[in-house]
């Protein structure tokens, strides 16, 4: 009798403790640590391992916590609206551009006295607010274009009546066309299933589509208009997108209908066993091919196309190259914790074992002059990349999808664009939701 | 008659079997792909595994590696363990002082717990979200005080329709030996609420276990990541995971379900009519 | 011994509360009051009145998960129905095995419903590969997939009720009714069916909430493709509130109107059970 009353007044003290227990627990300790801790919400799913163990490594070294948490495809959004009001909030975020900014001002921490920031090579990559301050620093720059095997290529080209010689004589739409067309016919002589990777269109793995390949035809109305933003769009380049996406759709290893199953990962793999000459991408995916079991692709003949649309003069344009990963500190952070993010993002772009994890796991190239000419990335992706922006008869296209209006816009785009390929949507669809939905989710945005 | 009966009940025995066969395809149907290799699961999913198709085990080591399966069960398990133990002790006192102590108060504690049990979860997941966040419970003791609340609505429900049927002159004959309340509910009590307690306990077990919001809401980006959890993170939103090791996680996380239900299969059919029927 | 016991309020009743104030009193009526008020972040709450249900009903999102959701549930609780009622019966022949064939059709109810949906996606998609399609591409395969899936799962349940319910009807009712020459439908209709009215109408009830409330099996298995035709109204709900950060006021009020429908369902179930107790 004894017992039992004991057990159950044990039990109900026990669980009033644990109530309030966990309620002090966190504090007391975090108290205790003088020090601050990191938590970094990462955006990249493919980097998650190398950040992950990028703060084991500064743990070991410093003995300052730091936690790092990826989002996965097209929730970076999602999650961040959630874990930011949360008590232990992310310490370090990103943003993708203006856009961004606009949404998350209220947690952005002046960066402008960081050395970070005295570091970055071209100060207005920079994201400044209206007061003059700096509040998102690019931490990488990316490029992206059609990454093809030249190894099928040059097999291509020894045919008889190819339609082109060589990869130099590819550099508008049209030669494109012909010479994509002409492979996919040919695909037996060539031993491949298809001239072009899956079109990946499951949800969430649609990013290639609505916001890397959308953005050519913002490029070209925003330069033909001569603005670097629009509220209201034309998507009078529409046509040049669909001349390319039908392309990609079309001369691929898989059905247009089944194009809904796949995911970046089955094409990047598809590219990688040498079963497609070509897939869109960018630098950032090259251990997705590296990494591939069976890999049948040899380093050297991994080279960037650009993304030719039909659009005029394109016979000078250069890959995609810019940024959408842009560093931000929670200002609503304690300042403990803030200093502890700015040293430990210092630390990973400065220290000699950091900078080595930043170009040589993460693959990054850095827009910051604490890294020297030798110390960029060495696979053959991140090469092409760097050759392309040094090539001066080249104009690269700048990224404009950071001024796409919202995740939503991105992901309703991608979605009538599965229903196009699987034959449900027509183009005009696409058009409607593109011009409908870019105008009103800029109209709710700037309601708020 | 008697012939007829048999060659009728021979037709029913074979359409049964048919049927019991296809409710079992589904999962026959993801354990032969576990061990096929991913490559081979997108040509021909509906073939055994043959010796070129067939990858051993491969799947099931890169799986739990991979997704750190044994980590998410451990908390799956300590959650719903920790949780139903609480539910069923802090309820049935609950329900027991509710039907006991008449009262306005005790009506109006009792309509409210019936009240929870309609409010689908959407309708608070942000504020509770919020309020645990402020008191600093996100981890697993948060988890289990947040399933006693809400495990509370249809527990005490269930424990009331119980008690009433209580005869309270065994409660008094205890009381005037000289037991205290509390002695007398764990002492008279209880054992004979022991039916509805494993109903209860059976309810929210499996409530718990297969629970997917709550733990993501709570506790999604933490260490403690349950199964439903993690195997949503993994295979749901990276697309870029293997097929095969997909299987593999899908056949490990329904794997303790099944085993468990092998050997409770009783307790918990009669507890799932028992619920249903009185709730 | 009112009195008495009483007194023991807070180790009786006080625990339990207390997780009941914080998992869900606190929290609705937040939710009530957040639903007047449009936020980014929670602590700059500012209250616009009816706006964001306003912002609810125009929202076509929110209207075809409605009607998605209500035409899913239609069905569903119909073939769910049929198919238990039918197993139910067939169950209570006497026939050999019958322990191991509802061992096996209860089953599915114990799988999780992510672990469920990621089961059928795979099967869907191995199935419609062979036709050049998946279930991405059109609502009507999210849609019977989503029944079959339901199915599946809660045949199983209702099964066992209604094996319940027949079980409690009298042996000498039907052999009476058999001797007066009625025929088996005559059987079904006149004996059977009244005798087990209390097991339909749990059954319905229980089918139609796990109907209206579906999420987990909805997120896995098509996510809402395409276009969000698929979304049910708990997952269209769910990605207002995180889909981005502009929207959680309409997403709250959202799911106060959810919260309503539900709410009008449940009355309506207990009115039926009422009126059912009384006739007998």
């Amino acid at each position: 009798m004894r017992i039992r009353k004991l057990l159950s007044l044990g039990l109900a003290s026990t669980m009033l403790a644990s109530i309030a227990l966990t309620g002090c627990g966190d504090e007391t300790s975090s108290k205790e640590e003088e020090k601050g801790s990191v938590y970094y919400l990462n955006f990249k799913p493919e980097a998650d391992e190398a950040w992950q163990a990028i703060a084991k490594d500064y743990t070991k070294e410093t003995g300052i916590e730091v936690k790092v948490v990826t989002a996965a495809n097209n929730t970076y959004e999602q999650i961040l609206s959630n874990e930011i009001e949360a008590t232990d909030a992310p310490t370090l975020f990103q943003i993708n551009g203006p856009v961004g900014y606009a949404n998350w001002s209220d947690y952005c921490y002046d960066l402008k006295d960081t050395d970070l920031y005295s570091w970055l090579l071209d100060k207005s990559l920079a994201i400044e607010g209206e007061d003059g301050g700096v509040y998102g620093i690019p931490y990488v720059v990316e490029g992206y274009g059609i990454i093809y095997n030249d190894a099928i290529m040059s097999k291509y080209f020894a045919l008889d009546d190819a339609k082109a010689k060589s990869m130099d004589e590819v550099n508008n739409f049209d030669t494109l066309k012909a010479v994509v067309e002409d492979m996919q016919a040919r695909k037996a002589d060539l031993g491949i299933d298809g001239v072009f990777g899956s079109t990946s269109l499951k949800k969430g793995e649609d990013w290639r589509w609505q916001t890397h390949l959308a953005n050519l035809p913002v490029y070209y109305e925003y330069k033909e208009k001569n603005v670097s933003i629009l509220k209201e769009l034309d998507f009078s380049f529409g046509d040049n997108y669909k001349n390319i996406f039908d392309l990609y759709i079309n001369n691929s290893c898989t059905e247009p209908t089944l194009l809904g199953s796949k995911t970046v990962n089955d094409s990047m793999s598809e590219f990688a066993l040498g079963q497609v000459a070509m897939i869109q991408n960018g630098n950032w995916g090259w251990g997705g091919i590296s990494e591939v079991e069976g890999n049948v692709v040899k380093e050297e003949d991994v080279k960037f196309l650009p993304i030719y649309t039909g659009a005029a003069g394109e016979e000078n344009q250069g890959l995609c190259t810019g940024t959408e990963n842009f560093f931000c500190i929670n200002k609503e952070a304690d300042q403990k914790d803030i200093d502890a993010t700015i040293d430990f993002v210092e630390w990973v772009f400065s220290s000699a074992k950091g900078k080595d994890a930043v170009t040589n796991t993460l693959g990054f190239i850095s827009p910051f002059n604490t890294f020297s000419d030798a110390e960029s990335p060495q696979d053959p992706l991140a090469k092409e990349v760097l050759r392309y922006m040094a090539d001066s008869t080249k104009t690269s296209v700048s990224w404009n999808f950071t001024t796409f209006p919202s995740q939503k816009f991105k992901d309703d785009f991608g979605a009538v664009l599965l229903g196009y390929a699987a034959g449900t949507s027509t183009w005009d669809d696409v058009k409607t939701l593109v011009v409908d939905e870019w105008a009103s989710e800029w109209a709710a945005n700037d309601a708020n | 008659m008697s012939t007829k009966k048999k060659i009728k009940n021979i037709i029913v025995f074979i359409l049964l079997l048919f049927l019991a066969i296809a409710f079992l395809y589904p999962i026959f149907f993801v354990v032969i792909n576990s061990f096929k290799g991913k490559l081979f699961i997108s040509d021909a999913p509906f073939a055994l595994p043959t010796s070129e198709t067939f990858v051993k085990f491969n799947n099931y080591v890169m799986g739990i590696e991979k997704t750190g399966f044994f980590n998410a069960m451990k908390w799956s398990l300590i959650i719903t363990v920790c949780s139903v133990l609480l539910i069923i002790i802090f309820t049935s006192m609950t329900a027991y002082w509710i039907t006991r102590v008449k009262g306005k108060f005790s009506n109006i504690l009792y309509y409210l717990f019936v009240f929870s049990m309609i409010v689908p979860f959407q309708m608070v997941m942000y504020t509770m979200t919020q309020l645990a966040d402020r008191m600093h419970i996100r981890n697993p003791a948060g988890m289990i005080l947040l399933y006693l609340g809400f495990g509370a609505g249809l527990s005490v429900f269930m424990f009331c329709g119980f008690v009433k049927s209580v005869p309270i002159e065994i409660e008094e004959a205890a009381m005037i030996d000289g037991c205290n309340p509390l002695q007398t509910f764990f002492k008279v009590v209880f054992p004979i609420l022991k039916p509805t307690a494993i109903t209860v306990a059976i309810l929210n077990a499996m409530w718990i276990w297969n629970d997917y919001l709550l733990p993501y809401l709570i506790i999604g980006f933490s260490d403690y990541q349950t199964i439903p959890v993690r195997v949503q993170y993994l295979v749901g939103s990276y697309g870029n995971f293997d097929m095969g090791i997909m299987m593999a996680v899908l056949v490990l996380s329904i794997l303790p379900i099944i085993i468990f239900y092998t050997f409770c299969q009783k307790f918990i059919i009669e507890g799932v009519v028992a619920g249903a029927v009185k709730g | 011994m009112q009195k008495t016991t009483k007194k023991y309020f807070p180790i009786f009743v006080l625990p339990t509360l207390i997780a009941f104030f914080i998992a869900f009193v606190i929290p609705f009526f937040w939710g009530v009051y957040l639903s007047f008020c449009k936020f980014k972040t929670i602590k700059k709450a500012e209250f616009v009145g009816f706006d964001n249900y306003i912002a609810a009903f125009k929202n076509d999102n929110f209207v075809n998960s409605f009607k998605f959701t209500v035409i899913f549930a239609i069905v569903a609780v119909i073939v769910i129905n049929v198919a238990a009622f039918t197993l139910a019966v067939l169950l209570t022949q006497k026939v050999k095995g019958t322990n191991l064939f509802r061992t096996v059709f209860f089953m599915p109810n114990l799988i999780g419903g992510i672990v469920l949906g990621y089961i059928w996606n795979s099967i869907f998609n191995s199935i419609l590969k062979s036709y050049s399609t998946t279930i991405a591409n059109d609502a009507k395969y999210g849609f019977w997939g989503l029944i079959i899936l339901m199915s599946w799962q809660l045949i199983g349940y209702m099964m066992i009720i209604y094996i319940a319910g027949l079980q409690n009807v009298p042996t000498d009712l039907k052999e009476a009714a058999q001797i007066d020459g009625a025929s088996r439908w005559q059987q079904l209709r006149k004996i059977t069916i009244p005798m087990v009215m209390p097991s339909i109408t749990i059954c319905l009830f229980l089918s139609v909430s796990n109907c209206f409330k579906l999420f987990d099996q909805n997120l896995s298995l098509t996510g809402g493709a395409p276009q969000r035709k698929t979304a049910m109204l708990a997952l269209d709900i769910f990605d207002t509130f995180y889909g981005n950060n502009t929207s959680k006021g309409i997403g709250q009020a959202k799911a106060v109107l959810f919260f309503l429908l539900v709410g009008i369902i449940a009355l309506t179930q207990l009115f039926f059970t009422r009126r059912k107790e009384v006739e007998q």
